[in-house]
């Protein structure tokens, strides 16, 4: 396929998945991988901002990229924050003067083996709810053809966000703490049980995971209890499934 | 002597600790040993009454006392969830009390004299617990349990309120910040099941032994099975 197919089969895909019953995070990182496969970048992810304005983490492409997008909130510094801050897209290599602007950021990017880095702001008119990060292993930053797709991309994200936020309003927030922290657990317990089945990482298992229950329509806590009562073999999840649109 | 604390007063000396390398409930646990002139303090939530996270600490030793606690399933933020009441145990080396052995032993080596656990309540409902330590023995002084109840509170109601903002479904991300061994324990958990060929709840079991016999804390031990570094057959 070309990119433009590539492009419009993604745009075909999550207007799909914008329905009634959708889990935000996982189209989240759905997107953070159709950003992979689209743009010239190594890795994506997305930041997004509570109700108090603090940003927070909220997807990414691999455990690599989730675990610098927290680096970068922990220390405060990085594209991502900018973008949101600013409201402005920043694209950088790691070379270049962004080492003045966020030394402890750029110093841990390039240790974990990224070059350069983009951060487009998710705009919704006036006010920007979040930002989404592309890393890349390469120098270059993104073509400025990409930077208008990836734009776009952001775009999608935060029509899914509105989307959801609509939705949740006026939830027990009791209740939900904890059937998020009991679904959690049973997240966490099939990737074991997976990755030990399977001979994979607790990050591939989860990798698997989610393809399963993204191939069946499914949601990725059903999948896990299944894993963890017996009626999904963890075998059956190695099989490839259709995730590319026809 | 410990002023009367007000909530609100609280939530300064909480922003007060806000610290950019620091998350949130572990500024609130820093926050609050300050305030109560205690040497170490905890936040645990409990889901479902057996599995414990541990969203913050304010130091090293707190974080391994509270991880000795879950790997013995005993001591005083496990009977404070349980009885929804605080519990106090103001000397862990006298020895005429029989409660959580094992836990006393644990904490005495690790330097802590005193334990003290309050339910985190929201209604009626307990979803975890403050958990405080001290470096010497001694009770708490009546303005110190007055304090801790507040900052109980003002606990609890900071977890919902970040829940609140968490996508449906999800764990909020102020709850997943600090060195969160569940996960871990929680992955682990699913891979000694199958190794062993036994249930998940045989499974955490035989994990909290191996931390137990090898006297490692069960999250470095958990760590290690996730990432198949280890095996428990």
């Amino acid at each position: 396929m070309s990119r433009e197919q590539d492009l419009l089969a993604a745009f075909t895909e999550f207007a799909d998945t914008l329905v009634a019953d959708y889990d935000v995070v996982e189209f989240l990182h759905r997107l953070a991988e159709r950003c992979v496969e689209i743009l010239d970048v190594s890795e994506a992810g997305l930041m997004l901002a509570d109700r108090n304005g603090t940003l927070c983490y909220i997807a990414s492409s691999s455990e690599r990229m989730r675990l610098i997008e927290l680096f970068e909130l922990q220390h405060d510094e990085g594209p991502c924050l900018d973008a949101y801050r600013t409201g402005v897209a920043v694209h950088r290599s790691t070379s270049d003067d962004a080492n003045e602007r966020w030394p402890t950021f750029v110093a841990h990017a390039r240790g974990v083996g990224f070059q350069s880095m983009s951060a487009l702001p998710m705009r919704l008119r006036s006010d920007v709810i979040g930002a989404l990060n592309l890393f890349s292993t390469a120098p270059e930053p993104l073509s400025l053809e990409d930077q208008q797709v990836a734009q776009a991309l952001a775009d999608i994200a935060t029509i899914g966000i509105l989307q959801e936020r609509a939705l949740s309003d006026g939830q027990v927030v009791t209740t939900q703490l904890q059937s998020a922290l009991k679904s959690r657990v049973v997240i966490e317990q099939a990737k074991g049980i997976v990755a030990e089945h399977n001979h994979v990482s607790v990050d591939d298992a989860f990798r698997l995971l989610r393809g399963y229950a993204r191939g069946h329509n499914r949601l990725l806590g059903q999948t896990a209890v299944e894993i963890l009562n017996g009626t999904l073999a963890s075998e059956a999840l190695a099989e490839p499934t259709r995730n590319q649109p026809a | 002597m410990v002023a009367r604390l007000e909530p609100e007063r609280f939530a300064q000396i909480v922003a007060a600790h806000h610290d950019q390398h620091r998350d949130p409930a572990s500024s609130l646990c820093l926050a609050c040993v300050d305030v109560l002139g205690v040497s170490g303090a905890g936040l645990v939530l409990m889901s479902g009454g057996r599995s414990l996270d541990f969203i913050g600490v304010s130091d090293r030793v707190s974080d391994a006392v509270e991880q000795m606690e879950y790997t013995l399933g005993e001591g005083p933020c496990v009977a404070a969830f349980h009885t929804k009441l605080p519990v106090f145990d103001a000397d862990l080396a006298d020895e005429r009390t029989a409660r959580w052995p094992e836990f006393r032993r644990g904490a005495l080596a690790a330097g802590v004299h005193a334990a003290f656990g309050f339910p985190l309540l929201v209604d009626r409902i307990c979803i975890g617990a403050l958990n405080l330590y001290h470096d010497r023995p001694g009770a708490l002084s009546d303005d110190q349990i007055a304090g801790a109840l507040v900052v109980a509170q003002c606990a609890s109601r900071s977890v919902l309120a970040w829940q609140a903002d968490a996508p449906p479904g999800r764990v909020a991300w102020q709850l997943e910040q600090a060195p969160n061994h569940g996960v871990e324990v929680h992955q682990a958990t699913g891979r000694i099941s199958v190794q062993a060929g036994i249930s998940l709840d045989d499974a955490l079991v035989l994990l909290r032994a191996y931390a137990f016999s090898h006297d490692r804390p069960i999250g470095d031990v958990a760590a290690d099975v996730a990432a198949g570094r280890l095996r428990l057959d």
